[in-house]
């Protein structure tokens, strides 16, 4: 016991910084090998911290229409890359690219980028344009 | 005298007269008190550094002494658990939170009388207050119910403030995967060096690990830095999809991303990856295929003992109030709930025959508490609240005799089980539930308690005429439902009790009871923290009634803060708990619902899907090899119950 003790201690003292972490790990929630496309109507936009979310209703891959929850940066990230409560609206027409869940029968992806061909408004292009 | 004698004496007293005058301002300035905090940790502090490089990767379990159980349990556990509702607010685990980002405040919590230090409070940026009380006061019994901080006492040991930390809810060792049992304890050793603060921390949990897990972190004082508020809305689509109660985990062995951080590290031997005891110690680098250093044997415990401790056998009533008008009883393995108030009593659950005598006695004496005379605090005509008089109501209230207490109106049973129903007959005789109406009531009609059941507690405890029942007449039901839910029909101690039918769960004839202004859910059989849920399928139980039950109850309770305390759940057997807890228990049934379904789903008989231990990792917590609901039955019961269901 004393001997693990020292070990940590001293192991403790050499190892400096922390990471900030998030209430879920992103590396752990979603697959950072595959990148999936969902497109559709988006239906409800939580803008908020910690993180902020897109729900869009598009289809699964067997066609089977799903509300998919599309992880997005905090309120306070996205307002200083412009984005606001205002900027998406239920019933836009959207195509994100993003991560998948680990996680097997859910619909839950990670935001790479955002696009609305409406208006051809973006995200995810720019620098610090990303999650985490 | 002469001159030398004078000198001397002369000496002595200036002597005297300095020592004097420079020991009164010592006596001024620091009293007489003793000194209680040998150094002070008072203030805002930042994490300066621990073993950790950054967040674990996912199925890095180096250097954590798993037994199989918990490399199992962490292997399973899928990270979008927390997307699910219950998840989302909730604060790091306890094993974590010194190593949240947001540093940690450290109060300090003085009597004012005394000037003695009586407890430390810690705050994190994601976190309760944490109290660590120095004041020497127990910890709470094994009923009383867990929470992320725990309940946490101190003593110092020289300038190191030793930490004891008991009932913890269950959550994760690090991030990523490995998780804790709720049985599991800490010792934290906090000191201080001038700006620096050392917390050493010993996890001890006999369900997952064979020996402690030990980890440190170093805080600095930093006076400019302020514990900022974390705000959480829980969203009940994270995870999308479209069902609200989905448990995002993996099957046994279909967790194919354990390995993927060994790509990239591949330094780390694969066997190292999994942990374990040796895994620990600094020789397993050089050795990594040696046999196993022996264990310290720390967490060597009995588990068994402090899990029953939750729902003692001792021939004993214990009382533990929970919420508003409502109190749990822990009657000899099996859990009571009680309203107490000015419309009298209302009982859920009479607990076995045996029992019937103590359970009364126990009511008898918390009604007399709570009921009884409360102290005279105002004088004159004009306090509130007196009783009637034509001379002074102080007066009356001093000499006057209160008035009875209200009888036992209602009984309510959760189910027709015998370890519920088993004081019905007496019990209810005590009681007296007003019907007749007019100038006198009706024989036999309203001299007992009413009895509330669902309409198949009645079928199951009696029998048609001529036949012989399970159970005498006056321990039946006098008052059924065969709906979906039963209101009484006016508010009792003043708020609403709604009787919930969970149906085909432990029996075809559950119920749910809900206090709705004390936010008090008594949740019978389908809920316990000291064994699987006993299915009874000859009597119409199922493992998705379960499920669904527990979920019904999840709909119905509402958090308080941080995913904990607010609507209090009353198990059948076991501790008090709340919807965090429920969540996880929920999760378990899923888990292992799950597994066997797909067992069944790729042909395994029973035997193969009991041999195949679709339950290994929650056995130590929640299974039993011997008395009446064992592993093998809980397993069996699932097994049936899929296999033959509609």
């Amino acid at each position: 016991m004393i001997r693990r003790i020292l070990v940590l201690a001293i192991a403790g003292t050499l190892v400096a910084g922390t990471a900030v972490y998030a209430h879920h790990s992103f590396g752990a929630t979603y697959n950072s090998k595959e990148q999936i496309k969902v497109e559709g109507k988006l239906v409800q936009f939580v803008f908020r911290n910690p993180h902020s979310f897109v729900y869009i209703e598009a289809p699964d891959p067997a066609g089977v229409t799903q509300r998919w929850a599309i992880e997005w940066s905090g309120a306070a990230a996205l307002g200083g890359q412009g984005v606001n409560r205002d900027t998406l609206r239920v019933g836009d027409y959207v195509i994100v690219t993003g991560r998948p869940s680990r996680s097997p029968g859910e619909y839950r992806v990670q935001m790479l980028t955002l696009k609305r061909p409406a208006d051809g408004l973006t995200w995810g292009n720019r620098t610090g344009e990303v999650v985490d | 005298m002469d001159f030398v004698n004078r000198t001397r004496i002369a000496g002595l007293l200036l002597l005297l007269v300095v020592a004097m005058l420079v020991n009164v301002p010592t006596f001024s300035q620091e009293g007489v008190g003793r000194q209680d905090s040998p150094t002070d940790f008072s203030g805002e502090w930042i994490v300066r550094n621990n073993e950790d490089p950054g967040q674990p990767p996912l199925g890095d379990y180096t250097g954590i002494p798993f037994n199989d159980a918990g490399r199992q349990r962490a292997e399973t556990t899928a990270e979008s658990i927390w997307g699910t509702p219950e998840y989302q607010c909730r604060p790091h685990s306890a094993p974590h939170q010194w190593r949240g980002v947001g540093g940690a405040r450290f109060i300090k919590e003085i009597d004012p009388l005394t000037r003695e230090l009586t407890a430390y409070h810690v705050q994190f940026w994601r976190s309760l207050d944490r109290p660590i009380y120095l004041d020497g006061r127990p910890h709470p019994p094994a009923w009383a119910p867990h929470s992320w901080t725990g309940f946490s006492t101190g003593k110092w040991e020289g300038n190191t403030l030793v930490v004891t930390t008991t009932h913890l809810k269950d959550g994760y060792l690090k991030r990523s995967g490995p998780q804790t049992s709720d049985m599991y304890t800490m010792t934290e050793y906090i000191t201080r060096h001038d700006s620096l603060l050392t917390i050493f921390m010993i996890v001890d949990d006999p369900i997952y690990l064979t020996e402690p897990f030990i980890q440190s972190t170093t805080y600095q004082l930093d006076p400019s830095s302020q514990i900022r508020l974390e705000p959480c809305t829980t969203s009940f689509d994270e995870n999308g999809g479209s069902d609200p109660h989905a448990v995002p985990h993996y099957l046994p062995g279909k967790n194919t991303f354990l390995t993927e951080w060994l790509e990239r590290d591949n330094w780390v031997p694969a066997v190292a990856a999994r942990g374990g005891a040796e895994t620990t110690y600094p020789e397993y680098r050089s050795r990594p295929n040696a046999p196993p250093i022996a264990p310290l044997s720390r967490t060597a415990v009995a588990a068994d003992r402090k899990i029953a401790g939750q729902s003692p056998n001792d021939g004993e009533v214990h009382v533990l109030p929970v919420q508003g008008n409502v109190y749990m009883l822990v009657a000899d393995g099996s859990n009571a709930t009680v309203s107490v108030g000015p419309d009298g009593v209302l009982l859920v659950d009479t607990g076995s025959a045996r029992m019937t005598d103590k359970v009364q006695a126990a009511v008898k004496q918390l009604v007399a508490t709570v009921m009884g005379p409360a102290p005279n605090n105002c004088m004159g005509l004009n306090c509130p609240r007196i009783p009637y008089g034509w001379s002074s109501p102080f007066m009356n209230t001093i000499i006057g005799s209160p008035a009875p207490a209200k009888p036992l109106r209602y009984v309510i049973n959760t189910s027709a089980s015998p370890d519920h129903t088993g004081g019905n007959e007496k019990i209810a005789a005590s009681g007296f539930f007003p019907r007749g109406g007019g100038t006198g009531a009706v024989a036999d009609v309203g001299q007992t308690a009413s009895v509330i059941a669902h309409e198949n507690v009645l079928n199951r405890m009696s029998a048609p005429t001529g036949k012989q029942a399970p159970a005498p007449a006056g321990a039946w039901p006098t008052d059924t439902y065969h709906r979906s839910f039963y209101k009484l029909s006016e508010y009792f101690n003043g708020e609403p009790i709604i009787v919930y039918h969970t149906p085909a769960a432990h029996t075809d004839g559950d119920s749910i009871v809900l206090f709705r202004h004390s936010e008090v859910i008594s949740a019978g059989n389908i809920f316990s923290t000291v064994s699987y849920p006993a299915i009874d399928l000859e009597k119409g139980g199922s493992v998705q009634g379960i499920i669904d039950g527990l979920n019904q109850i999840l709909d119905l309770a509402v958090a308080e803060y941080r995913s904990q305390g607010g609507t209090w759940i009353v198990p059948g057997h076991g501790r008090l708990s709340d919807t965090a807890d429920v969540a996880s228990y929920r999760n378990m049934v899923v888990m292992i619902r799950d597994r066997v379904q797909d067992m069944i789903k790729n042909g395994r008989t029973l035997e193969q899907v009991k041999a195949a231990r679709p339950t290994m990792d929650f056995d130590g917590r929640y299974g039993s090899n011997t008395g009446p609901w064992t592993t093998d039955m809980f397993v069996e019961a699932v097994y049936r119950s899929l296999k033959e269901k509609k």
